[in-house]
């Protein structure tokens, strides 16, 4: 925590309206004539790339997404009317808006879950900690289609995850086949890579200052009481991290449907982004494409501003206490 | 100054451990497994979680595939073109932000930082429509150009490290009569290289995997990386017939063991930059 509150400090002291701070420690070179130029010509090529290729085509995606364009003929204007047939003449993508929000909740909530659990007891100093920790972390480095590949043998019926439930006397449903346990086989499939956000929350854990644990014992707090009290606060910003970047991304889950399941069956592993990739490279249909990938950064956008909005009712930052 | 834990605390600690790494670790097991198996064990979908056949003719008839080493070869450009780019520029626009003085420096930043909440599949169309008039379809270049332009995260990620360099180095630097660009390749970036080597690696796991980029602008089989190779095994396969597991296994295999390699070699790197990472939402 240490580690990361001196480096939030800096990006506050820099990053923002507030940079003045920043360019005053650098007056001594800053000063010189030829500044600004040389800024703007070290930051050309982003610069460049930002208007070829961000702005450029989001005005062109926001400009397509009132058009009719098969990319063939010309593109011919339709006003709101793609927004229209999403949310009233295309029941696959509200199945899929709504699919794609559970998945990335659900994935979230319970891959946050199990990663506090595991950096817990990842955090005890006990002999082989670091052969379990490369354990924890190995499957998040293997590629996602290698992954989807294994996990379709591992969820079929008679693979590994109903071999081993059916140890424990359990029959398994047919996952990937039955649009009932689907969305479970896919949130189950992303808990496998638990192991990324683990590493965060150890590195957490382990920056929070002895001291304050310690004091926590001496004042006769017993264990479960000081992670309770003193790590979970503590942890917070770190969590907050992850539950925004694993919002973000599960919204945008697309590679493992596409090659496991192709959204079916009966479309009820349908998410947002197959959806869209299906009407913009198979069907070429660019303008209802590009509405699409506007309605999904509108989703992104109100999930995070939902989650920073409730950030000071559960996000616990030291500099704060400090300030006041 | 660590407290000792009692014998039952840690026997307590190495079982959940235990169990949780074991069943993290069976998915990757059952993968060995499959790729050790005969075509008569996948042809029954009889597979085991620890390998009964060893079938190493397996790998070898996978790597002395033309096709598959075909498929090695276009990921291994990717990503070295990717990586030259990223690296490369990335390190020079944040070194634009991280010494040099202007008014706009504060706004551009907070843009810069803005650009990486927008969801790719927002640019992704026009990107596609660009691309195909410039020609560059079926092609590597939609790939790994864009990465000449420098990456959001990357930029903040060694702008942050290099504001932790004494500005005493630079004014050194100056004052025996060197320029900005000599300064920055002589001695800002070999300073930040450890930042760089997280860069790279970064770089690499994500091109090396990469599979929604190719499988739009990648067409001809013999231009496609191996991530798509590997996804183009089951995709061929016809409706009824049993794909051929061990062999997807092994290319599965090939796929996996370079990134367990990057991120084995070049763990302390990652690690650093990953707490680091917690800067973006503070």
């Amino acid at each position: 925590m240490t580690a990361a509150g001196v480096g939030g400090g800096r990006m506050m002291a820099s990053g923002g309206p507030a940079s003045g701070s920043s360019a005053r420690g650098l007056r001594v070179h800053g000063a010189r004539k030829g500044d600004r130029a040389r800024f703007w010509l070290f930051v050309s090529p982003w610069v460049i790339g930002f208007l070829g290729l961000t702005i450029g085509p989001l005005l062109f995606s926001l400009f397509m997404s009132f058009a009719a364009w098969d990319i063939f003929a010309p593109p011919e204007g339709v006003g709101v009317r793609n927004y229209v047939e999403l949310f009233t003449k295309d029941p696959i993508f509200l199945r899929a808006m709504g699919t794609t929000v559970s998945y990335a909740v659900w994935s979230v909530l319970l891959g946050i879950l199990a990663s506090v659990i595991v950096a817990y007891f990842l955090d005890k100093p006990i002999r082989g900690r670091s052969a379990f920790r490369i354990l924890v972390f190995l499957p998040s480095v293997i590629p996602l289609v290698a992954a989807a590949q294994l996990f379709k043998r591992v969820l079929s019926p008679g693979g590994l995850l109903n071999q081993v439930l059916g140890l424990a006397g359990i029959e398994g449903p047919a996952w990937l086949l039955d649009s009932r346990s689907v969305l479970w086989a896919f949130i189950i499939m992303s808990l496998w890579n638990v192991g990324g956000s683990t590493i965060l929350v150890l590195a957490g854990i382990q920056g929070i200052p002895r001291t304050l644990v310690e004091s926590a014992i001496i004042d006769g707090a017993s264990g479960p009481s000081v992670f309770r009290h003193v790590t979970l606060p503590l942890l917070s910003p770190v969590i907050f991290y992850n539950v925004v970047m694993g919002l973000i991304g599960g919204l945008q889950t697309f590679g493992q449907v596409y090659i496991m399941t192709g959204g079916g069956p009966d479309n009820a592993s349908m998410m947002i982004v197959p959806h869209l990739y299906n009407n913009a490279f198979r069907d070429y249909q660019m303008g209802y494409a590009s509405a699409m990938a506007w309605v999904l950064f509108a989703v992104i956008m109100c999930l995070s501003v939902l989650v920073f909005r409730s950030s000071s009712l559960w996000v616990f930052y030291e500099s704060e206490v400090r300030k006041t | 100054m660590r407290r000792q834990l009692g014998l039952p605390e840690r026997i307590r600690a190495w079982i959940i451990l235990g169990a949780l790494s074991a069943v993290l670790i069976l998915p990757f097991l059952f993968m060995v497994s499959i790729s050790l198996s005969t075509d008569k064990t996948v042809a029954e979908n009889a597979f085991t979680v620890l390998p009964r056949e060893f079938r190493w003719e397996n790998y070898l008839l996978v790597i002395g595939d033309p096709t598959i080493l075909g498929y090695v070869w276009n990921s291994v450009l990717l990503c070295a073109g990717a990586i030259l780019g990223q690296v490369l520029v990335s390190a020079f626009v944040a070194f634009g932000f991280a010494r040099f003085r202007a008014r706009e420096k504060g706004l551009v930043f907070m843009i810069l930082l803005g650009t990486m909440m927008i969801p790719g599949e927002v640019t992704m169309i026009p990107q596609f429509l660009l691309f195909r008039s410039l020609g560059w379809l079926d092609s590597i270049l939609p790939l790994v150009v864009p990465n000449f332009f420098g990456g959001a995260f990357n930029i903040f990620l060694l702008r942050q490290v290099m504001m932790t360099i004494p500005l005493s180095y630079d004014e050194a630097a100056l004052m025996e009569g060197a320029g900005h660009l000599w300064l920055w390749r002589r001695v800002i970036l070999p300073l930040v290289q450890p930042t760089l080597v997280a860069v790279a690696i970064f770089t690499f796991s994500w091109n090396w995997g990469w599979f929604s980029g190719p499988l739009i602008y990648i067409t001809s089989l013999e231009r496609y990386p191996l991530a798509l190779g590997t996804y183009f095994m089951t995709a061929t396969s016809n409706v009824g017939a049993i794909p051929p597991w061990n062999s997807i296994m092994v290319t599965s295999m090939l796929l996996t063991l370079p990134m367990i390699l990057v991120y084995g070699l070049g763990q302390r790197y990652v690690y650093a930059v990953n707490i680091g990472s917690n800067d973006l939402l503070k």
